[in-house]
């Protein structure tokens, strides 16, 4: 006659916390530029202007250095886009050559899942060339080989 | 007290009790008291004063946060507004620029380069500046500051242009719009108007062009004459280099 559990065990920690989860997932690898387009003087550009704050940190400026931040701002009542030009094996992988949000009607959360949806997932991934091997690792290696030998040693 | 007791009766002999003394030399504890018997906090708990409610009706109209006193407006707020007030007042030129991610060390240097040509960087929050500005002429200004943004103040209208040099060596500034003598202008507008000439030299060329009218009525009467005179100069100069040729032979 029990219900089955559902719901949450944690409460949330809110929509800051959301957003920095967002934020630490983003990565502008695939991206050539950013440019981002808004009317100062208008009702909702609270959002976008948020995001560009959050694009220019060091954390998220870290993941690219090439990638160029660059604002527009216009005053004739244009609505706000933020467009993502991307870089060429992004470019192929997505079949388009650039993205762009119409943010108007987008809060900051919104966009940066919408960011982490469709532009994070474009990077590129990276191969480890060479890897330096620590002792621990190199033990673990060797002592596969060497761990029989040592423990007939000890008695 | 002792005294108005009389002690010639029989039976009323009264006595002093003998006092013992409970506190000797050391320090009395009040912060961690012992919990009492259950017998004890039952009488305590039962015997607690309840103080009659307000009537309901007095409270009705009252919001929640009125009834419980939860949180009174900080009157600092209302000086600084008005300090907001005086400097929007005073200054020919405000600036207000969207500021992104910066270290402290750099907006120091931008500051100090600022101040060098007197011009003051200053950065409110919105609900003060909101206090300050609502209900005067510089309202329009509020929707500018709602993420992060920083406020650049000048006495002096001509500096739009050092201003915007020094701003644009810093990429995280963004130049949003500004009010020039009581105008408010976008971004596109103050830009142009940096690219005016100054006050002096926009005199000048209306004086140049007022005068234009009459110079050019003047210039078609002595068309004829100015003409008969380069041609006689031409023919004077050329009978001299003849002269000249004729001597030297």
């Amino acid at each position: 006659m029990s219900v089955p559990f559902s719901g949450a065990l944690r409460r949330s920690g809110g929509i800051v916390s959301a957003i920095g989860k967002q934020l630490k997932s983003v990565n502008l690898k695939g991206v050539k530029r950013i440019t981002v387009q808004f009317d100062p003087f208008a009702e909702n550009v609270k959002s976008t202007r948020e995001f560009l704050f959050l694009l220019s940190t060091p954390k998220v400026a870290q993941t690219n250095p090439k990638c160029v931040v660059k604002s527009d701002i216009v005053c004739d009542r244009q609505p706000s886009c933020i467009k993502f030009a991307l870089i060429d094996s992004a470019q192929e992988q997505a079949k388009v050559k650039e993205i762009r949000f119409n943010s108007d009607n987008l809060n900051t959360l919104e966009l940066l899942q919408l960011c982490n949806r469709h532009v994070s997932s474009l990077a590129p991934v990276e191969e480890i060339t060479n890897k330096v091997l620590t002792k621990a690792e190199k033990q673990k290696l060797g002592g596969g080989a060497g761990a029989g030998k040592k423990v007939t040693k000890k008695k | 007290m002792a005294a108005v007791i009389p002690k010639n009766l029989p039976l009323i002999r009264t006595s002093t009790p003998a006092l013992q003394f409970l506190r000797f030399r050391g320090k009395i504890n009040i912060q961690r008291p012992k919990e009492p018997h259950y017998e004890r906090a039952r009488v305590i708990a039962v015997t607690q004063p309840k103080y009659p409610e307000p009537p309901k009706a007095g409270t009705c109209f009252r919001t929640r946060a009125e009834r419980t006193q939860q949180q009174l407006e900080n009157p600092y707020n209302e000086i600084i507004a008005r300090e907001v007030r005086n400097w929007l007042d005073h200054s020919k030129l405000v600036a207000i620029f969207h500021l992104n991610s910066i270290t402290a060390d750099e907006i120091f240097r931008v500051r100090v380069q600022l101040h060098k040509q007197n011009l003051h960087l200053k950065s409110y929050g919105r609900k003060i500046i909101g206090q300050a500005v609502e209900g005067t002429r510089y309202e329009a200004i509020l929707p500018l500051f709602h993420s992060n943004h920083c406020i650049i103040f000048s006495p002096d209208q001509q500096k739009i242009s050092t201003l915007l040099k020094i701003t644009r060596k810093v990429p995280q500034m963004v130049l949003l719009g500004g009010i020039v003598e009581k105008t408010l202008l976008s971004r596109n507008e103050l830009m142009a108007y940096a690219q005016m000439p100054g006050l002096q030299a926009a005199q000048a060329q209306l004086v140049q062009t007022l005068n234009q009218a009459a110079g050019n009525l003047v210039q078609q009467l002595q068309a004829h004459q100015n003409s008969f005179v380069q041609v006689l100069d031409v023919h004077a100069k050329g009978e001299g280099k003849a002269d000249a040729a004729a001597e030297e032979e």
